[in-house]
């Protein structure tokens, strides 16, 4: 799919100054922001920018105290089910009494998939994010990169018009994120699906991204937007060493470094 | 296989254990109006069984214990469930209950006599009283405990409310349950026996009681030996139960 | 957990519909309006019948618990600390654990006959169980790095049980005190219903037969009342020795 023309189309997401306090605390304040159909966006930001918050909202799960999101032209009022979401978690948002074939059952479960039906769904699926043999698992045999592939499976059961990713390699050691960082666009360029994808790994946000947004902090607003023309498909080393990664990378490490300040 | 030959060894010392028992019995260490050997106590077991009624006491005690257990299991799930899923029922019927819970259930036998009389009924409301606090304790823990992560999954799936209890909410409280089950069982084995000494109801308890008066300690350590064995057969079973129904659980948090 | 305004609807709610309810069926001799309760309730307790049967359990209850807390402490920390007696014990342990502490309440009577003796040896028998169990897993479960502290140090296996054993498993040791402490109070009570004629539970007895429910009403409200105060002791007395931490092993 070719993102330069997705980009010309309307906006998927549109965040339209979207407000939110906690009692007398301002935790974001105005937030505009547009994603396109197929794009993907990271959000990054030191802690306490409100960048978890802000995917939240996003996904209908937590709501504004001003200004609204939009989805599909439609304001979102709750989570939708063609928005998938990737909890950091992966062990608290997996039932652990449901086996890895279970717990992508789930998700077909809740929009009624006929039980005939469900057995090859959930194995294209597993099979989809690298989990072929592992369905009779349960997440506590598996290792973390294991189970949150497994979550992802799941989100990929409902089909979803756009993922929303809050650090979803966060917890991971640094092998198994650059792996789940490159099937992650793979399953994302054959899907077509939009991103949201909060990080607080700055060279990861570049690396996946079409565009980093930086968010300042106490209240979170946005502070820097940067457009991320790299070519795609990455790679973990030609894309790292690239001259323009290295001069973005640096561009994002300065923004962070005054905003922290 | 190593655990095996342990097994094998505790055995033995077990069966060491009786035939101390049976020395000190047949030396007459202690009188035997107190302590009947493992022998005469077998005898009297078995003759209860085949030429007393024995057996009638067993069914007996088990309708009791069962009846109990079982009313008080799906009272004390509904209403833990209830309880523990709504913030409104945890702070008004909260605290009642944590005042009730220390509450010695056999107390309640007297005000059950006063109002049922020595009948099936009131040891089946004593039974159902003092099992279900287990039961429900427990039942609402686990309700109140289900990962909050878990609810958002069940939000962003659409999941509807039926759905959220089956499917996330029942499976995440089932080890708190079992555990009530567990304790409950024990509990209604208890009172079944207390009730049925007091009110003369057909059971092993007033066979130990009547035994006792009249200084047949041999039968009184028949009707013991199967009143632990019913114990015992109880907490395996749901031993098994539980080792089925919680396989997913992580191997490291058994002892 | 907290109390506020809310906790006190249910209950009064109650008291109201059975001060309603027992007037509106006239005397009875099963039940009894809580205001009768009341005024019977503080006749037990100025004429002292009330406070010497709660003597009389306590002194059951907590006798019962010293001798059967020391046998469980010492077995649980015997079999703790030794693996190998721990398996060997295993059948044993399983076999004799099920027996109901009521049962043993008639052999009890054979052997002692009524009194404080036959109430004081089930309690015994009752509060052994939580003791060894929750100290053994205490004991077993101390980190092995301070064991191995106690090998390198070549303590002595008294001293080990002393000075590292002990010290380290105190919390939930003293949980394992608490919960057999609750035990007890009810083990008593139900022995004393059951079977012997002593302290509280058969003063509930006594005026059930003599078809004076508010009197009956007035020592149930008692011993829920005494449990309660037990268990509130019990929980702030660990609270204040160990801290919120010794909560975390609390087994229900």
């Amino acid at each position: 799919m070719n993102k330069g023309s997705c980009r010309a189309g309307e906006a998927l997401i549109r965040f339209s100054k979207v407000d939110l306090s906690f009692s007398d605390r301002k935790i974001l304040e105005a937030i505009d922001l547009e994603i396109m159909r197929g794009e993907i966006v990271c959000l990054v930001g030191p802690s306490g920018c409100g960048k978890t918050t802000a995917l939240r909202i996003a996904t209908g799960l937590l709501a504004p105290t001003g200004g609204g999101v939009a989805f599909d032209g439609a304001p979102i009022l709750g989570p939708r089910r063609d928005v998938a979401i990737v909890f950091q978690d992966y062990g608290k948002a997996l039932l652990p009494w449901r086996t890895a074939a279970g717990n992508v059952s789930l998700a077909l479960e809740a929009v009624g998939t006929p039980r005939a039906e469900r057995a090859a769904r959930i194995d294209a699926l597993l099979a989809k994010v690298g989990l072929p043999h592992h369905a009779d698992k349960y997440p506590s045999q598996m290792s973390g990169g294991m189970q949150q592939r497994l979550q992802i499976a799941r989100c990929l059961a409902q089909e979803p018009a756009a993922l929303m990713m809050d650090e979803p390699f966060g917890a991971l050691d640094a092998m198994t994120r650059q792996e789940l960082q490159d099937e992650m666009l793979q399953i994302v360029r054959t899907t077509g699906a939009t991103v949201l994808f909060v990080t607080h790994d700055l060279e990861e946000a570049i690396y996946v991204g079409d565009r980093v947004i930086g968010l300042l902090p106490h209240p979170g607003r946005i502070g820097i937007e940067l457009k991320i023309d790299l070519p795609r498909p990455r790679d973990q080393i030609a894309t790292r060493e690239d001259p323009e990664f290295l001069r973005l990378r640096r561009e994002l490490y300065e923004f962070i470094k005054s905003a922290e300040r | 296989m190593k655990a095996l030959l342990w097994r094998l060894a505790s055995l033995a010392v077990t069966a060491g254990f009786v035939a101390i028992w049976q020395i000190v019995a047949d030396f007459k260490l202690v009188s035997p109006v107190f302590l009947p050997g493992p022998d005469r106590a077998w005898a009297a077991l078995v003759h209860g069984m085949v030429a007393s009624n024995l057996a009638t006491k067993l069914a007996g005690t088990i309708e009791h214990m069962l009846e109990g257990w079982l009313v008080a299991s799906i009272a004390g799930v509904v209403l833990g469930a209830l309880i523990g899923s709504s913030r409104f029922m945890r702070a008004y019927v909260g605290p009642t209950l944590e005042f009730l819970r220390p509450l010695p259930a056999s107390a309640v036998i007297p005000l059950a006599i006063a109002i049922f009389g020595f009948s099936p009924a009131m040891a089946l409301g004593v039974i159902a009283f003092g099992a279900i606090w287990p039961m429900l304790l427990s039942t609402v823990h686990g309700f109140a405990a289900v990962e909050p992560r878990l609810y958002e999954v069940a939000r962003a799936l659409h999941l509807s409310r039926w759905q959220v209890i089956a499917k996330i909410a029942l499976p995440s409280a089932l080890p708190d349950i079992l555990a009530g089950l567990r304790l409950g069982l024990t509990v209604a084995l208890i009172l079944a026996v207390v009730c049925e000494m007091i009110a003369g109801l057909d059971g092993l308890g007033q066979w130990v009681l009547l035994a006792a008066r009249y200084f047949r300690s041999p039968d009184l350590f028949a009707g013991v030996i199967l009143l632990g064995a019913l114990g015992f057969v109880g907490a395996l079973a749901l031993d098994i139960a539980e080792r089925r129904l919680l396989v997913w659980r992580a191997p490291t948090n058994s002892p | 957990m907290r109390l506020d305004g809310r906790a006190f609807v249910l209950p009064v709610c109650l008291i109201i519909l059975a001060e309603i309810g027992a007037r509106a069926g006239g005397p009875s001799d099963s039940i009894a309006p809580p205001s009768e309760v009341l005024v019977a309730f503080v006749g037990a307790l100025a004429d002292g019948s009330l406070l010497l049967a709660t003597r009389d359990t306590l002194a059951s209850a907590f006798g019962g618990l010293a001798i059967g807390g020391a046998i469980g402490l010492a077995l649980g920390i015997l079999l703790g600390s030794v693996g190998a007696l721990n398996r060997l014990m295993e059948v044993t342990l399983e076999l004799i654990r099920p027996i109901p502490s009521v049962a043993l309440a008639p052999v009890a009577l054979v052997a002692l006959g009524f009194g404080y003796r036959l109430e004081i040896a089930i309690v015994a028998y009752a509060s052994t169980w939580p003791v060894l169990l929750l100290t053994r897993s205490a004991v077993a479960g101390v980190e092995p790095r301070l064991i191995e502290v106690a090998q390198a140090l070549r303590l002595s296996f008294p001293a080990r049980v002393a000075k590292i054993i002990v010290p380290a498993a105190l919390p939930r040791i003293f949980v394992a005190f608490r919960l057999a402490a609750g035990f007890a109070l009810i083990v008593a009570v139900t022995i004393e219903i059951a079977i012997n004629p002593l302290g509280l539970g058969a003063g509930l007895m006594t005026a059930g037969q003599a078809l004076r429910p508010e009197l009956m009403l007035a020592y149930l409200l008692w011993i829920g009342i005494v449990g309660f105060a037990l268990n509130i002791l019990l929980v702030f007395a660990q609270q204040r020795l160990f801290g919120r931490a010794a909560l975390v092993g609390d087994i229900r």
